[in-house]
């Protein structure tokens, strides 16, 4: 097991040079970025372009080709298992215990995370509440809506109050009330500056609101990095929104007016 | 669009639901760097050879059939519980043993294949895309009767032939009425109750109350599968039954058993091979006429209704959530392996295929202790009896534990990624591979151990043989950890998963019989320690294949 380097134990997530490749196709190529103490990373990207892979890797679904994951300075590829105890994880799609009701399936959760029964029930008390989950905590969750299994995944990924929380597109499918706690939420998880948040999006206007630095990427290689603030020093002209800037970093706004002609005859 | 056309939407669809049912993506199984195209050869090679082993379970039934009726004539010269059995009343015995096993087969297929079928959500996919109502009725039907092809045809095919061979050839075309029956029952009873289940089991709430209706109903729904074992088990007291009231002349009683199904069309071979005039007044030929016409037409109208159904019930709107006031938010955490234990009995409790695997040995140590308690079996047959039962739990136990690897499936992309042992995984599986044992045994134990006078040799048999049903759920869970490692889960459901549950189960059934045969043929008056020796030196040697050298690994 490699022991942390010295000093990476307030590091939340470092990921070095890594590389997911699917078969011959590569998905993430050399991806270097650090989530900091108190710090919402966000990864931006089109569709493909590595988000949710960079993400697969972090939380142990898909073997690196290449590179390192640090979680607080723990080695997430050699020692698995203790990474995964310091991360807490929403996946992009809500695949869960489809038999199991949210109760049972935090119950199964809370267990595997040691958590006592009194801090496991006094969180998810206040978890459920926020989230307006109580009418529906011992349905099913093959009976429940897609909005609503995405809040089970939330309270989930909170239940131990893990110092990493790595979000894979975590408010698509939320009311505005719920957007609005999680962004509440994630704003208070980082105050106490220890913690860190992975938060991957293609809606620029959340990550606008929520990240304090956002690392583009395109076809699995880093374009730019850093806050929007230094995002726009970099711009030809210094009031660019953020999605003007991702546009122009991924070349996604090359041939766009004209594909927007193009729709015009239809 | 016609047939034609239906059946090209089918061949699309029966690809996706093979992908799902193999891989269960929309379960949300995770597997990763492998090529579709690969993936999509393999799903439907799987199907196929899954297909093909039910096929081969029932076109073994019907050659055991085949051979009793080879050997009527020897069998029915020594009486039946007292009573003599004629030669085509036998035949029309097994005959009908044969059908109702081949439609209680089919039917448990379909049943561990409709929730994959259901959750696969291929034929609402189809919904939107511009096609004629005709032409979707029609594909959904031709997909449905895709999950049965080869079962079907094997039974549709043999049956006459084996009859055939056996009977002669009006015979052998006078049991096809009665097969194909027995198939159009079997299929739209799978779908009718399968969707049932799904909307009163899958969708129940949870808490004791709903939980304990919804292993009630289980037990409801494991009986006709039960009754599938009970039925070869009391064969001979059935045909003993069946004798003496066809045999003793026409009656009402005769008459309503021959308006019965599927013995109506069991005595159509004899009838055509010119025997079953002798059993069979005029007048209650035409009670065998009216009643096949019935059923014949029963049967139409099940297979029109299927065709039409399988649509509707396919594009189904999903359940519904009730919105009540939790009682409290309380959580009660476990260790891990215990939570896995709680989690797949829980799981279990909302699907047929496993809830089946955990209430069929412990209904077969009900049946044969209430057996030997009820018939006060003398205390040596009794004793026999007894340990014949402990076996078949032992065995039965084994041989389903591999499928309860397969409720990994299950979110297995979000279960992956929990700080969770593989020993915790296996330990909580072999727990509850462990507690089904124990609960069948200990069903046998206590109705039987009243009716022997050695009840303390009894309790050392059950625990003599833990160790060795311990050991061989932990190399079976060994093996498919090593597999799911290499190449992804591989086990979905039953019939899907049925070559690796068939396969994976052999090692671990050699482990189970090992101290069972040590008991056997132990020297000196310690057989029972000579098997506790057996069993312990197994779980010694597999422990370490299944604990340690996954111990600190997460898969």
């Amino acid at each position: 097991m490699a022991a942390p380097l010295p000093g990476s134990e307030r590091i939340p997530l470092a990921v070095e040079a890594l590389s997911v490749a699917y078969g011959e196709r590569s998905a993430v190529d050399h991806l270097s970025f650090t989530v900091r103490p108190g710090e919402i990373y966000g990864l931006l990207g089109a569709n493909g372009a590595g988000k949710s892979s960079t993400i697969k890797a972090i939380v142990g679904l898909v073997p690196p080709r290449e590179g390192h994951i640090r979680v607080f300075g723990v080695d997430a590829i050699a020692n698995g298992l203790a990474a995964k105890q310091r991360i807490g994880y929403v996946p992009e799609t809500s695949l869960l215990y489809e038999a199991l009701t949210p109760r049972e399936f935090l119950e199964f959760v809370a267990s595997v995370r040691h958590l006592d029964a009194g801090t496991a029930s006094t969180r998810a008390e206040s978890y459920a509440a926020a989230f307006r989950l109580e009418t529906e905590f011992d349905e099913p969750i093959a009976a429940l809506s897609n909005g609503t299994r995405q809040k089970v995944l939330l309270i989930a990924a909170l239940l131990h109050q893990p110092p990493l929380l790595v979000l894979d597109e975590p408010l698509h499918s939320l009311d505005p009330r719920s957007v609005r706690i999680m962004k509440e939420l994630l704003a208070r998880y980082v105050a106490t500056g220890a913690r860190g948040v992975l938060f991957s999006t293609h809606t620029m206007e959340i990550a606008e609101q929520l990240c304090h630095r956002v690392a583009i990427l395109d076809r699995g290689v880093l374009r730019a990095e850093g806050s929007l603030a230094v995002l726009r020093e970099r711009g030809a002209h210094g009031d660019e929104t953020l999605e003007e800037i991702f546009l122009r970093l991924t070349r996604e706004d090359e041939g766009l007016d004209a594909a927007v002609r193009a729709l015009e005859g239809l | 669009m016609g047939w034609r056309e239906a059946w090209r939407i089918s061949n699309v669809a029966f690809t996706e639901l093979s992908l799902q049912a193999i891989y269960a993506l929309r379960q949300g199984n995770s597997v990763f760097g492998d090529r579709a195209e690969r993936m999509v050869r393999r799903a439907r090679r799987r199907v196929v050879q899954s297909k093909t082993i039910v096929a081969l379970v029932l076109l073994f039934l019907c050659a055991g059939a085949a051979f009793l009726l080879h050997l009527a004539p020897a069998i029915t010269t020594r009486p039946f519980f007292g009573v003599f059995v004629s030669v085509p009343v036998f035949d029309a015995g097994v005959l009908t043993g044969l059908i109702s096993l081949d439609l209680a087969f089919l039917w448990w297929t379909g049943l561990q294949v409709l929730p994959t079928f259901l959750a696969s959500g291929v034929l609402a996919v189809l919904e939107p895309l511009p096609i004629d109502d005709r032409t979707l009725g029609r594909a959904a039907g031709l997909l449905y009767l895709r999950l049965f092809d080869l079962p079907a045809l094997s039974v549709l095919l043999a049956t006459p032939l084996f009859v055939g061979a056996v009977l002669g050839p009006g015979a052998g075309v006078a049991i096809l009425p009665g097969v194909a029956t027995g198939v159009a029952f079997a299929l739209a009873l799978a779908l009718l109750t399968g969707r049932a289940f799904v909307r009163r089991i899958q969708g129940s709430r949870g808490g004791g109350g709903p939980t304990l209706v919804r292993w009630t109903y289980l037990v409801l729904w494991v009986l006709p599968a039960f009754a599938m074992f009970g039925l070869v088990v009391a064969a001979p007291g059935l045909v003993a039954l069946v004798a003496r009231t066809i045999q003793g002349g026409p009656s009402v009683a005769t008459d309503l058993l021959l308006a019965a199904f599927p013995f109506t069309f069991a005595v159509l071979p004899p009838l055509a091979a010119g025997t079953g005039s002798l059993f069979l007044a005029p007048a209650s030929a035409v009670v065998v006429a009216i009643a096949s016409a019935g059923y014949l037409l029963l049967a139409s109208a099940s297979a029109v209704w299927l065709m039409g159904a399988v649509r509707r019930v396919g594009i189904a709107p999903p359940l519904a959530a009730r919105e009540v006031d939790a009682r409290s938010i309380a959580l009660f955490p476990q260790s891990a392996a215990r939570a896995v234990l709680t989690k797949d009995l829980r799981i279990a409790s909302r699907t047929p295929g496993y809830a089946f695997l955990i209430l069929f040995p412990a209904l077969d140590g009900l049946a044969i202790g209430l057996f030997t308690f009820v018939t006060g079996t003398g205390t040596n047959g009794a004793f026999a009896l007894g340990l014949g039962a402990v076996t078949t739990s032992a065995l039965l136990a084994t041989f389903f534990g591999p499928a309860f690897f397969a409720i990994e499936v299950n979110a297995y992309s979000y279960g992956r990624t929990l700080p969770i042992r593989d020993s915790s995984i296996v330990l909580g599986k072999t727990a509850l591979v462990a507690t089904i044992y124990l609960v069948a045994a200990g069903l046998v134990l206590g109705l039987t151990a009243l009716r022997v006078d050695r009840p303390l040799t009894f309790f050392e048999f059950i625990a003599a043989e833990l160790p060795a049903v311990v050991a061989a759920a932990f190399v079976e869970l060994g093996i498919l950890f090593r597999r799911a490692r290499a190449r992804g889960l591989p086990i979905v459901n039953l019939y899907s998963g049925a070559f690796y549950a068939v396969l994976v189960a052999i090692p671990g059934l050699i482990l189970a019989a090992l101290p069972l045969l040590a008991y056997r043929l132990a020297p000196g008056a310690a057989p029972v320690a000579w098997m506790g020796l057996v069993a312990v030196a197994e779980l010694a040697a597999a422990s370490p294949f299944a604990l340690w050298r996954s111990g600190g690994r997460s898969t």
